[in-house]
């Protein structure tokens, strides 16, 4: 018994010894909006899918954190963006491009700019926060080449418009409830703030309105 | 747990039982005034008189206090109640420092439905998802003015008709640990474990609700609610918490003035 407790500490004390991973989950919610009677094509890049930042501790009484948001951040994009517009095509490869040329009216690219995040042992303050910076290009599907090795690039002359959001999550300290959970949290709290901001200011860009009203000239000349 | 513990001894005590010492009263408009010694009792259903006696006794002597201060202003109350509309209650979460407890929210609504079962209180989290992106924190409305921008959007307005939704009340504050000192050990041995020390914490709630009327799209009235209080929790081998439920005692007393608003029957 009592070597059976000897063994159960010291694993414990291993594992208080190895990085925190959090791997964002969430429900996210189909907004309620009128559509855009857009036909609207998505390309995540391997950056975005598989988004993941790593804090390695500053000292001994810190430990590494390891957040992955990739996947939660396609669900998120892929619901939100469900919801806003009246079709959405996702554009991986060779295939996926060429498949819906004459539908698509134009391919947004997320990109995650920054993300950072403090939990109570950073501040002192009984909160976890996170804070994310996005940048989005919106460009018509003549932009995307597709490479023989099935890479996608971007030309960036052909862009209708490149605008950045920011996003804000927190959750108070609760009983019973482990850092990881309250990371998870804020982290969903910050890509509905996110998705908010995007679904009510998106007609707003300069670049997407000037699409939107057919005057893309005079983005251009901006 | 305090709120548990509020639920064990309430129905014990009845209004008008004096404070006791230590429990400072503030002059307002309106006043509730609270004694709610949180220790685990039987339930007084169950009790003889003799035992309920002897429980309000144990109680008087080892209770930790809350003082309830409420203010009211309200007008066009809907004297025949609101019949089959629905009614959602939210926390204002835009604050840098500070949200709106869900659970106190979730408090509030159930004390609602308990009140009067004909009273439908939509669930909070339900409802944000069921409407968002409009009722964030960086896109709920914070005027009257703003339902107009809101019911611009088709879906949305189609949304609140599906729902019958006549109030919205938005309830802004937070309970905060105001105070805390002493110090308990405790520690392991062949022979048993146990504690020793004192710790003594004091909690204090300030929350408003703000009723909108949603088919007059203006406000109809404020009801504010400060509560404070003091736990104590002696140790000698046995910890004994004495908690004041302090959000518990906020819950109700906002609680029973929106029912008496919104219901015919109170």
């Amino acid at each position: 018994m009592i070597r059976a407790l000897g063994v159960a500490t010291f694993i414990l004390l291993l594992a208080a010894c190895g990085a925190r991973e959090v791997v964002v989950k969430g429900n996210f919610p189909q907004p309620l909006m009128d559509r855009l009677p857009l036909t609207l094509g998505v390309v995540y890049s391997d950056a975005f899918a598989q988004h993941e930042i790593f804090d390695e501790a500053a000292g001994r009484a810190e430990t590494d954190w390891l957040v992955k948001t990739g996947d939660a951040q396609v669900e998120f994009w892929d619901t939100l963006f469900g919801g806003m517009f009246e079709e959405v095509v996702r554009i991986s490869d060779h295939d996926s491009l060429h498949a819906h040329e004459s539908e698509i009216d134009a391919v947004i690219i997320p990109y995650v700019a920054d993300l950072q995040y403090t939990i109570p042992l950073h501040t002192n303050v009984k909160v976890y926060e996170i804070w994310m910076k996005y940048r989005f290009r919106l460009v018509p599907l003549s932009a995307i080449h597709d490479h023989d090795n099935g890479d996608l690039t971007i030309d960036p002359a052909e862009q209708l418009a490149d605008w950045t959001l920011t996003a804000y999550g927190k959750t108070p300290t609760a009983f019973l409830q482990s850092d990881e959970e309250a990371v998870n949290l804020a982290a969903v709290v910050a890509l509905r703030d996110a998705g908010a901001n995007f679904a009510t200011s998106f007609t707003r860009v300069p670049g997407v309105a000037a699409w939107m009203e057919g005057d893309t000239e005079s983005f251009d000349s901006e | 747990m305090s709120n548990f513990l509020y639920d064990l001894v309430t129905p014990l005590f009845t209004p008008g039982i004096d404070l006791p010492s230590g429990c400072e009263e503030t002059p307002r408009a309106q006043r509730q005034r609270e004694s709610v010694p949180p220790i685990r009792v039987p339930n007084p259903s169950r009790l003889g008189h003799r035992s309920g006696l002897l429980a309000i006794t144990i109680c008087a002597a080892l209770q930790g206090c809350v003082t309830a201060t409420v203010d009211e202003m309200t007008f066009m109350e809907p004297t025949e109640g609101i019949g089959d509309a629905s009614v959602v209650i939210m926390g204002r979460r835009h604050a840098p420092d500070y949200e709106t407890e869900f659970d106190f929210i979730e408090c509030i609504g159930d004390h609602i439905r308990r009140g009067d079962t004909s009273i439908t209180v939509l669930h909070e989290l339900d409802f944000i998802n069921m409407m968002y992106p409009w009722f964030e924190p960086r896109t709920a409305p914070l005027r009257t003015d703003d339902i107009d921008k809101l019911l611009d959007h088709q879906r949305v307005a189609e949304r609140f008709t599906e729902l019958k939704l006549e109030y919205m009340i938005w309830i802004d504050g937070s309970t905060v640990e105001t105070n805390s000192s002493g110090s308990m050990t405790c520690g392991v041995g062949p022979g048993g474990a146990g504690c020793f020390g004192f710790g003594t914490w004091g909690n204090a709630s300030d929350y408003e609700a703000t009723i909108w009327d949603f088919t007059d799209e203006r406000e109809v009235g404020r009801i504010s609610a400060n509560t404070s209080g003091q736990s104590y929790m002696p140790a000698v081998v046995v910890p004994i918490p004495i908690i004041a439920p302090v959000q518990g005692t906020a819950c109700d007393s906002l609680g029973d003035q929106l029912l008496k608003y919104l219901s015919a029957k109170i």
